[in-house]
């Protein structure tokens, strides 16, 4: 095996290993932003999803930028990931300093992250999207054929592993999926909070640990954010 | 705010005008029933993680509530620790019996064919489950189950402010929707809840009450507390850097 198809079988291995052991789906979803980072070539990665009322959130990103900016659209109102959700297409922009007049409140916004193209593709189920992914390039380029295929076929893999299914017939299921994966997500951010304060640590440094205690056990993400919450498992965080 | 939830507000401030009441969880309880042709009921966690039913529209959908509680399973059961809508459209379907075996016959002899349960909760902030109950066997459709999902939206706010001590006015309540989901908001809670030793739900309701008082949304001040610019001590709630604290209300 070639060094390049070593490595893209190994992030594969990962993303498959969260994918089957015992189910966790932000852990999931981060581990996917990751290897979208590794595969793609681009710089960074988000992922947001719709919640019953159509409002996008933010469950995952692959670094701290990323998160910025996705949350930045999600403010704004405006950018490609919410253009592709709305419209179940692919949204290219090679060149975000060329593209204030599309996006004058969010343009800025990439920008002073650091990105110089963007591109988001739909997380489609049928007829609908559930969310979109961004991928974020840090200098302007053209994302070619192959790479956009990938791409999409990461996203579709991203709804997959959400809904656990690729042919839903029950919007019910669709709904408690979807419930689940945000509310998983929420939970998480109320232990970051938790952590942030007990630890004295800023709030995105909170996430690590959890992640990292969580990987150390072997342990569910959701489990040991839920204990947190339950004001748990402080002292042994604390210890690193 | 989601233009969704702006019907399932005007229902529920129009379900208390009709009573001359100021809005209340039960209002959003009976537009909910209302909205999905049902019966309605909503029951709190309690510390001992027994449910306690507080409010449901009529009688059997009281009494199926109830059982529920006694039998110790059931949709509502589920919904009070989970985070999915539980739903159970055919209770005489086998396998949905099997699930259910006490509980089952037990609400198809008083007249109960489906059971909706959908907790009201965000994330680690529980209040309880909101349940529908069905004469007719049937799934939710699509409208109403997103129906339900706001309603539940709903009673999960006017619960919070309950808890602080709010009573909103209906004008203040349409227009300051559904903004709990933003990352923020839930940081702030978990730093609260550490601040003042509290639950995250009693922190997130803290939070919206701070909210309310100052007349500033709640992403703001979410900002202030993640920020460290403010934080809340059991004196009140106090500008980091001074420690002097600011608030007259606690």
């Amino acid at each position: 095996m070639s060094p390049q198809a070593r490595d893209t079988w190994e992030v594969f291995v990962r993303l498959a290993d969260t994918l089957v052991a015992d189910f966790d789906v932000i852990d999931f979803l981060d581990t996917l932003t990751q290897a979208s980072v590794d595969l793609l070539g681009v710089t960074a990665t988000g992922i947001l999803l719709a919640d019953h009322t159509g409002t996008l959130s933010l469950v995952a990103a692959s670094t701290q930028q990323a998160r910025v900016v996705e949350l930045s659209q999600l403010q704004n109102a405006e950018g490609p990931g919410l253009d592709a959700y709305r419209t179940r297409a692919p949204v290219q922009c090679p060149d975000l300093a060329a593209a204030r007049d599309l996006w004058p409140r969010f343009a800025p916004a990439v920008l002073a992250a650091g990105f110089g193209a963007m591109h988001a593709l739909p997380m489609r189920l049928r007829e609908q999207a559930i969310g979109a992914m961004s991928l974020f390039s840090a200098e302007p380029r053209t994302l070619d054929a192959e790479t956009a295929r990938l791409g999409q076929a990461l996203a579709d893999v991203a709804t997959i592993g959400i809904l656990h299914e690729r042919a839903f017939r029950r919007h019910e299921v669709v709904t408690q999926q979807l419930q689940n994966a945000l509310n998983s997500r929420i939970v998480i951010e109320q232990a970051k909070g938790v952590l942030a304060e007990r630890l004295q640590l800023p709030v995105e440094n909170a996430f690590t640990v959890l992640r990292a205690y969580a990987r150390d056990h072997n342990l569910k993400l959701a489990d040991v954010a839920a204990a947190v919450t339950r004001g748990e498992l402080h002292h042994d965080l604390a210890g690193g | 705010m989601a233009r969704g939830s702006v019907p399932v507000w005007l229902s529920i401030v129009a379900m208390a005008r009709q009573e001359k009441a100021p809005v209340g969880v039960r209002h959003a309880v009976l537009a909910c029933a209302l909205a999905c042709g049902a019966g309605a009921a909503l029951s709190v966690s309690s510390v001992c993680g027994l449910p306690e039913p507080l409010f449901a529209t009529d009688a059997r959908s009281e009494e199926v509530d109830e059982l529920q509680a006694t039998l110790g399973q059931g949709p509502c059961i589920e919904a009070l620790t989970g985070s999915a809508p539980v739903l159970a459209g055919d209770l005489a379907d086998a396998r949905v019996a099997a699930r259910w075996p006490a509980l089952a016959p037990a609400a198809l002899a008083r007249g109960v064919a489906a059971i909706f349960a959908m907790p009201v909760s965000s994330g680690a902030a529980r209040v309880g489950a909101l349940c529908l109950y069905r004469e007719r066997a049937g799934s939710l459709s699509a409208d109403e189950l997103g129906a339900l999902l706001l309603y539940a939206d709903a009673v999960l706010m006017l619960a919070l402010d309950s808890r602080g001590g709010l009573t909103p006015g209906a004008a203040q309540l349409v227009g300051r929707g559904f903004t709990v989901r933003r990352a923020e908001v839930h940081q702030a809670a978990g730093m609260i809840s550490v601040q003042l030793g509290i639950s995250v739900t009693d922190a997130l309701a803290t939070l919206r009450a701070r909210a309310y008082a100052e007349a500033r949304p709640i992403s703001e001040i979410a900002a202030d507390v993640v920020a460290r610019r403010l934080s809340f001590t059991t004196a009140g709630p106090a500008p980091a850097h001074d420690g002097k604290p600011s608030g007259k209300d606690r």
